[in-house]
């Protein structure tokens, strides 16, 4: 663990420290270097479930796709702010980048924390980076609202949470994930068990978020800048059902029929979220509440509680992490260029931007989960899982997908095809930079078609 | 001495009464030194007459020199006393709180009776209050300097307080 | 104010804390206390402004009330024990009424309305000494007594100040004022936990006087009295203004700072002694307090409101103010999260 988190430790006297004229090469550089030391997580040598464990941290199989893609993310973050970041004043700069650096900290330690709580502060910790990204750095008025709105959702999720653990830890005398399993007596139906239920599996699905708890997070996608809406498509949301894993095994055997209502609004979430993007005419907010129909899904593939049910959930986690980031990045590249998030605004980009529209092309086609792509191996396990619970359940699924085929469609017929309007003539052509970060996003997506069984979680 | 006692409670309650009925600050003053006495005389009543007798010399001394000059300070041209409206009102609500609360107590609660400090009823030397004075003197010492520290204390802030012609802190309001 | 008599005044204030911390008699803590407020009254009333002498006054008055209540209660409790030592506090009356009295000195929820006042009142530095070291001589007291105190009087005063703090800063745009109402939540969870764990009370209270240290002495940095005034603090010290935002976020009890812990362990004690409703609405009512501390954060660092040429200029300059004590409650306001086991260790006895 030290061998990642030491390193990432140092990347705050790197950013303090290098000469201006080299902090975005030296600090993409060293996080890249990171980035790829955590790829030696992947080499699964332990027959025990546990690896790489001190006495407070160690991965498994659930959590280690987690915590490579928490690492992998951080240099991308750093490539996509560069160019909106670097006209401001040098502190401002270092600031933001030890912003987006304490930031891959928390998470390592949420992801790879084996104690209940230790997570829980770990993944509360990781809001206040996250406000300040937003708020700081967003662009409009309206990111104060989104800040407030993702602070206090976030918090009112979770602070039942908090004491639902204190209660848990006071029945068993332990928190450990290591242990828990073993020593978590099973819940009776009573009221009170019923209450710490909703506690436990609330804060996640405020977090996931679950539809009917989704306002926050359109609002903080849309007013946060580039970085702040890739961690927070690609690793904030996993935390949620990252938790929810994590504590499923502690409320059986409630889960089997307090689900219900909860599986039901996951995929009455997916249709909803779903039409809400077929009429969006703000890319972000788009991309946005793609995210919630994804993240409805891997919800319910959770809730179903069966090994195909969560593994599907993980490897649709990591794909939509990898592919919805690959999505902010490219409307990013848009905003930049014309400064604004209206679709209507920049139309036809396919025709001065071509290798841009490639790249629209594979991150589209990953969003609405093309075959080969651990996209579609993540929706298919669970839409055979959620099958398997209830046949009905095909109806909401299989329209979702219909669904989320059309918005995507939508989305790059949109903004790529058709003909140029006369204002957009002048655009600056792409960087290398861009294509480059859009290459490291989907590099891996494609890559993962080879191997999958990196993140399948527990069973493979 | 029960006769005297009585007259000596009713002139303490009937003293709180005019201090109470928020008269004008001289008058009030006069009620306060009509209470201290009344109370020094229930302190007698009940055997306590070196203390009473050490209270009622400090009210004569001190207090009484510090009311004066307080009232004169605050001389109005037209002071109220108890017979004007708006104090009268106050000394009747008060009065008659006195005589539901005395009618409902009527009998019965005297009985519980007061610590006497002395148990003795024949001539003796020794008093108990002139003994309890000697001893916080004797080991209470300590106590005395803190007293002697807080009258300085608040010497000072009395002084630090009333300070200055026209914007001392209380003249300022 | 001449230094000579500062000097007795300060030594005084000293004086009457300690005498309350090392007395076991009531009568010299009551005299312990009393000093206390002597001492406070001409340095509240300094400027000798209206405010300051309104705000002395109205102080004067509830502490001496309070400290009548608190002799006349023990008076009654010796009359019917017999008994003056503080710690053998026996009659459930007496000891009710004792607490009423120290949570009107403390400024607890239903007698709180007078601390918003005083201390708006007051110049930060008088301020901050009345949210910090005069909490100090009443909690003594507080944590003598609270043996024998009870458990449904404690947590009824405790969630209700929770509550009363964070619903009442909710619509404050001074900066003491919202200092007071954050003072009335925090003392509000120590005042909950005291029955059960005096040293959580202990615990949160020094954390407490920590993160208000910081913010008062912040506050008086920026020379700053309004949320205005703080929303053109970022020209003058861009650091302070930083770190004082996450100093905010910490008093508003955020994970990974230092404010979360006593929030934490109290939350824990709750849960151990069964009462985990009651740990769920505290934990609630502290975001109602979080609402005004995230105003704070957004007006003075999470946004940079437009300023005059005149007002960049600042930052050139240097301070003349030793840094020393901001910068040390600053750093320990934000880093103790980790030190929790050794902190606990320290306290408990």
């Amino acid at each position: 663990m030290l061998k990642i988190l030491i390193p990432t430790l140092m990347l705050f006297p790197t950013t303090w420290l290098v000469p201006s004229k080299q902090l975005w090469v030296t600090t993409t550089a060293q996080s890249l270097i990171i980035a790829l030391a955590s790829l030696s997580w992947l080499k699964w040598t332990s027959e025990a479930g546990w690896t790489s464990s001190n006495s407070l941290l160690a991965t498994d199989p659930l959590s280690t796709p987690l915590l490579v893609l928490t690492c992998w993310l951080l240099p991308l973050m750093i490539i996509a702010s560069q160019n909106h970041i670097s006209p401001e004043p040098i502190n401002r700069q270092r600031t933001y980048i030890s912003l987006l650096i304490s930031l891959q900290l928390f998470l390592i330690l949420a992801f790879s924390a084996t104690e209940i709580i230790m997570f829980y502060v770990m993944f509360e910790a990781t809001l206040i980076p996250t406000l300040i990204i937003i708020t700081r750095w967003g662009n409009q008025v309206e990111r104060l609202n989104a800040g407030t709105y993702f602070l206090f959702y976030t918090l009112a999720g979770s602070l039942p949470l908090l004491v639902a653990l204190l209660v848990i830890q006071t029945d068993t005398g332990t928190l450990s994930m290591l242990t828990l399993q073993y020593s978590r007596p099973p819940m009776d139906p009573s009221w009170s068990n019923t209450m710490w239920w909703a506690a436990c599996l609330l804060a996640f699905l405020v977090k996931m978020p679950l539809y009917g708890m989704h306002l926050w997070l359109p609002k903080a996608h849309v007013e946060a800048p580039i970085a702040g809406s890739m961690v927070l498509a690609a690793v904030l949301l996993k935390l949620g059902g990252y938790g929810m894993m994590r504590i499923m095994f502690m409320l059986t055997p409630l889960t089997k029929e307090l689900a219900y209502p909860f599986i039901i609004l996951a995929l009455w979430g997916i249709i909803m979220t779903g039409s809400i993007c077929l009429r969006q005419t703000d890319l972000k907010s788009l991309i946005a509440y793609s995210s919630v129909s994804h993240m409805g899904l891997v919800a319910a593939g959770i809730l179903i509680q069966t090994p195909w049910g969560f593994t599907g959930a993980l490897i649709l986690m990591i794909a939509h992490g990898l592919a919805s980031s690959a999505l902010f990045c490219l409307a990013n590249t848009n905003y930049e260029r014309t400064h604004s998030r209206t679709m209507l605004l920049a139309r036809g980009l396919q025709m001065i931007l071509p290798l841009m529209g490639t790249w629209w092309f594979l991150a589209n086609l990953a969003n609405l989960a093309l075959p080969p792509l651990p996209n579609l191996m993540g929706e298919l396990m669970i839409i055979v899982s959620t099958f398997n619970w209830s046949y009905w359940t095909l109806i909401l699924t299989g329209l979702g997908t219909l669904i989320t085929a059309s918005y995507s469609l939508y989305m790059f017929l949109m903004t790529q095809r058709g003909p140029l309007p006369n204002h957009m003539i002048a655009l600056e052509p792409s960087h290398t930079r861009e294509h480059l970060l859009m290459t490291l996003h989907l590099a891996p997506l494609l890559l993962l078609i080879l191997k999958p069984e990196l993140i399948t979680g527990w069973c493979f | 001495m029960a006769y005297f006692v009585s007259l000596f409670l009713l002139g303490l309650v009937l003293g709180l009464v005019a201090v109470a009925s928020n008269p004008a600050p001289y008058f009030a003053a006069l009620g306060l030194v009509v209470a201290a006495g009344a109370g020094c005389g229930v302190l007698v009543g009940h055997g306590g007459s070196f203390l009473s007798l050490v209270l009622f010399l400090i009210y004569l001394g001190g207090m009484l020199v510090v009311f004066a000059y307080s009232a004169a300070l605050a001389a109005e041209p037209f002071p109220e006393a108890w017979g004007d409206r708006s104090v009268l009102g106050y000394v009747l609500v008060y009065v008659l709180g006195l005589l539901v609360i005395a009618s409902w107590f009527w009998g019965g609660w005297y009985e519980g009776g007061w610590v006497v400090v002395d148990e003795f009823k024949e001539l003796v030397i020794l008093r108990g209050d002139t003994n309890g004075v000697a001893m916080m003197y004797s080991s209470g010492g300590g106590l005395l300097v803190l007293c002697a520290w807080v009258l300085l204390l608040t010497l000072f802030v009395v002084l630090e307080l009333t300070r200055g012609l026209s914007r001392g802190a209380l003249r300022a309001v | 104010m001449n230094p000579y008599v500062l000097t007795i005044f300060l030594l005084s204030l000293g004086l009457g804390t300690t005498l309350t911390f090392a007395s076991s008699h009531w009568l010299l803590a009551w005299m312990g206390l009393e000093i206390n407020t002597l001492a406070i009254i001409p340095l509240m009333a300094q400027q000798h402004h209206p405010r300051a002498v309104e705000a002395t006054t109205k102080y004067f008055l509830t502490q001496a009330t309070a400290a009548a209540v608190i002799l006349f209660a023990t008076t009654l409790n010796a009359w019917s024990t017999g008994e003056w030592a503080i710690h053998q506090m026996s009659s459930p009356a007496t000891i009710t009424i004792i607490m009423l009295a120290l949570s009107l000195k403390l400024g607890l929820a239903p007698t709180h309305f007078w601390l918003p006042e005083v201390l708006q009142g007051l110049n930060l530095t008088t301020g901050l000494i009345l949210s910090t070291w005069q909490k100090l001589a009443p909690f003594a007291l507080l944590l003598q007594i609270s043996p024998a105190l009870n458990s449904h009087l404690l947590i009824t005063i405790g969630l209700l100040s929770t509550f009363v703090g964070g619903w009442g800063g909710l619509n404050q745009t001074q900066l003491r004022k919202i200092l007071a109402y954050s003072s009335i939540a925090h003392l509000g969870w120590m005042v909950m936990i005291v029955k059960f764990a005096p040293s959580l009370t202990l615990l949160s209270l020094l954390i407490y006087i920590l993160m208000t240290t910081t913010a008062f002495l912040t506050f008086k940095t920026l020379s700053s009295t309004t949320m205005n005034i703080l929303a053109t603090s970022w020209t003058k010290t861009p650091v302070i203004t930083a770190l004082a935002a996450l100093a905010l976020l910490s008093l508003g009890g955020l994970p990974p700072l230092t404010g979360f812990m006593p929030k934490w362990l109290i939350l824990q004690e709750l849960v151990k002694q069964q009462l985990p409703l009651l740990a769920t609405l505290a934990a609630l009512s502290a975001l109602l307090s979080l609402y005004f501390y995230l105003r704070l954060c957004y007006a003075m660092a999470l946004t940079s409101s437009p300023n005059t040429l005149t007002a960049l200029l600042p930052w050139r300059l240097t301070q003349n103010t030793n840094p020393l004590l901001l910068s040390a409650t600053s750093m320990f306001s934000l880093m103790l999260l980790p030190l929790t086991p050794t902190i606990m260790t320290l306290l408990t006895y």
